[in-house]
């Protein structure tokens, strides 16, 4: 009789090039894993939207060091930059005032059962590593760019912000056009009655495949605003894992996908509230145009003891053509009995009507198409009070309007 | 003799199996101010939407001509480019989007059809300034995303507002006064009084004589099930009040 763990899945050519990458990366146990399970597919839950046996076709040769570099993708005036260039980090020189830069061995992120943090985990051999203390004044923005040849490239980036400290962190994704497959990783602890805002803002080209994966804990008292944006690569996921392990803190999670023609972009959330006292509040947003497949999964956990918590889940889907496909997954995992735990879903097309009335204006389509959508997608750049960063970021979104329409 | 304005010859037009304009034909030249009047579903906001270009309708029979020019082969942004403008029944609320965002846009696209170049800051500030003026519209109001949360008679002062923006050549008021309190009527009427030329046409469609008091029209039309039965000077208006519609019946019962 044949055991069925025995029976090996059937490797296509990008996990076999994963497992010697794997191999060569010094990570036999892992390699082995990947032998045995494979990548995950759909019949994996978390992975049930995309699939990653299907979708990942090929994955280039293991990123070497980058030797040219093109320009930052996103220009925030005042913001003082730092480098991950093909994964290996480069500390600026001077930092500002209550920032100190350097870089640890090893990647950032916890363990997590989940196939991408563990090749991040197993290929990323630095970290970025930033402390940031007392109110930072300029946004620290982390610019990870994938230079040269096709490669497939591994970063990793670790920021504890101090207790009582307050930081805005934009990272941004970028590089050649060439079919990189890019696996990158945040690690954010935000201190005791910090502040933070962290962005990430996927500008990769048509042929990357993206990943990344922002894992945060937050203290007691703590305040997060996160935003996820995509708006490049060919197939991207965004992983967003957020734990509650002080009372007292709250967490803004936000995303926006901008999800054109040929794309595949995935936002999947697990927020979990360990402790008593806790609140968030997730938004997400998906703007699907052309042929095109936007996921949103959320999933929030509350512990047993995490009396008290509040939170409330969004997912809001706009499709600009018949071929556009919004999935959204809004998971709750409830096991304290006094708690305020919501989710809703909507999805929809442009409203005839306020077409009809913009146009009746004098505007054309194409522009009462973009009014609208751009307000569609207001509300969740609206908490942004940096000026030039809210700037930057809408026009992400007017690039992304005006690109999608030839795209 | 210079063509009317509007010139509207026997149109029919229907929603989905349902006739609803039975042959409407209606011209007015410029500088006249028309007023239809007729009982609720009629047929009049029908009328309006489909002169302003709304795809929900389809048109079975007739034309419509502006200023000379086929209306209904036209798109809805080109018909306002060709100086058509419809203050809506009912204005549509349309959050994210400012009211300021949204005039600017309007007027922009307008002279962009004229070949004109965009209008400065200072400039677009100034027109809407003085047309809310004379409108007695708040300034806060037009930071407000378009018409969410404004009042009724807010709504109907902000489509005057554009009205006056837009400088159109034929203007039509679906019942811009239903909902505005009597000091807003008055406000109201000096507005589109205020904008009536030698050149500019209006067709006001309204349930109250009391409007014709403040916008004294050349002609009134009576409309009823879908065509226009009766016309007349402005002394129907004050038949109508007294009599009410069942003279006008087409099919007495
Ligand atoms: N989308 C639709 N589907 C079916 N019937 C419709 C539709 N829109 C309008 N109608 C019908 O067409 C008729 C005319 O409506 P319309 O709004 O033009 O009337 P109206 O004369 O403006 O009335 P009121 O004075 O109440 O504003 C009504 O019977 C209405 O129910
Ligand atoms: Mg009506």
């Amino acid at each position: 009789m044949m055991l069925k763990s025995k029976m090996p899945v059937r490797l296509n050519a990008a996990e076999e090039t994963l497992i010697a990458q794997l191999r060569d990366a010094g990570d036999g146990a892992q390699a082995e894993r990947l032998n045995v399970t494979g990548l995950p597919t759909r019949r994996v839950e978390s992975y049930h939207y995309t699939d990653l046996k299907m979708l990942l076709k090929a994955v280039p040769p293991l990123v070497e060091a980058a030797n040219s570099a093109s320009a930052p993708a996103l220009r925030v005036a005042g913001a003082y930059q730092l480098l991950i260039a093909n994964g290996v980090p480069h500390p600026g020189t001077t930092a500002p005032a209550g920032v100190i830069v350097g870089t640890s061995d090893g990647a950032a992120l916890s363990a997590h059962d989940d196939v991408l943090v563990r090749l991040n985990s197993a290929l990323a051999k630095k970290s970025l590593s930033l402390t940031l203390e007392g109110s930072v004044d300029p946004i620290i923005q982390i610019d990870r760019r994938t230079e040269g040849a096709a490669a497939h490239s591994a970063s990793s980036a670790r920021i504890f912000v101090a207790d009582n400290g307050s930081a805005t962190i934009l990272e941004t994704y970028s590089g050649s056009s060439e079919a990189h497959v890019t696996n990158n990783a945040s690690y954010i602890a935000v201190g005791r009655n910090a502040t933070v805002t962290h962005i990430t803002v996927d500008l990769s080209g048509d042929g990357v495949t993206h990943f990344a994966t922002n894992e945060y804990v937050l203290a007691e008292g703590a305040k997060l605003r996160t935003l996820a944006i995509h708006a490049g690569s060919a197939l991207a996921r965004t992983q967003i894992f957020a734990r509650f392990a002080g009372e007292g803190a709250h967490g803004d999670f936000g995303g926006l996908n901008l999800v054109g023609d040929g794309q595949h972009l995935d936002f999947t959330l697990d927020v979990n509230h360990g402790v008593p006292n806790t609140t968030s509040q997730e938004m997400f947003k998906q703007v699907g145009r052309g042929r095109s497949k936007g996921v949103f999964q959320g999933k929030i956990v509350v512990a047993r003891d995490a009396q008290k918590t509040d939170a409330k889940m969004m997912m809001q889907g706009l499709m600009l053509s018949d071929q556009a496909e919004i999935l959204s997954k809004p998971e709750l995992e409830i096991y304290a009995d006094d708690v305020v735990c919501g989710h809703g879903s909507t999805c929809g097309e442009l409203d005839a009507d306020s077409m009809f009335y913009l146009m009746s204006r004098g505007i054309s389509k194409p522009e009462a198409e973009t009014m609208l959508v751009r307000g569609f997608l207001e509300e969740v750049l609206d908490p942004i009070e940096d000026d030039e960063l809210n700037e930057a970021l809408t026009a992400v979104i007017d690039d992304w309007l005006v690109g999608a329409k030839q795209r | 003799m210079a063509n009317p304005i509007l010139e509207i010859r026997n149109l029919h037009a229907r929603i989905e199996d349902r006739e609803i304009l039975k042959g409407v034909n209606l011209s007015i030249p410029a500088g006249e101010l028309h007023a239809v009047m007729g009982r609720n579903g009629s047929g009049k906001s029908t009328l309006s939407y489909v002169l302003a270009g709304k795809d929900d309708y389809e048109i079975t029979e007739g034309e419509v001509l502006l200023d000379g020019v086929d209306l209904l082969a036209m798109e809805p942004d080109e018909r306002a480019a060709a100086g058509l403008f419809l203050a809506f029944q009912y204005p549509i609320e349309i959050p994210g989007v400012s009211t300021m965002t949204f005039l600017k846009a309007a007027m922009n696209a307008q002279r962009k059809s004229r070949g004109e170049g965009e209008l400065s800051t200072p400039d677009f500030m100034r027109a809407v300034k003085e047309a809310g003026a004379t409108l007695n519209i708040d300034a806060s109001m037009l930071k407000r995303p378009l018409n969410v949360g404004f009042s009724g008679g807010e709504k109907k002062r902000a489509e005057v507002l554009q009205m006056a923006l837009l400088a159109p050549k034929m203007c039509i008021l679906d019942e811009t006064d239903s909902g505005l309190d009597i000091d807003a009527l008055q406000v109201v009427a000096k507005g589109v009084n205020g904008l009536r030329t030698a050149q500019r046409s209006m067709l006001v469609i309204t349930h109250y004589q009391r409007l014709l008091n403040h916008i004294v029209p050349d002609v009134v039309h009576v409309f009823s099930d879908g065509r226009i039965v009766e016309s007349g000077d402005k002394s129907l208006a004050l038949q109508l009040e007294a009599k009410g519609y069942a003279d006008f019946d087409s099919e007495p019962a």
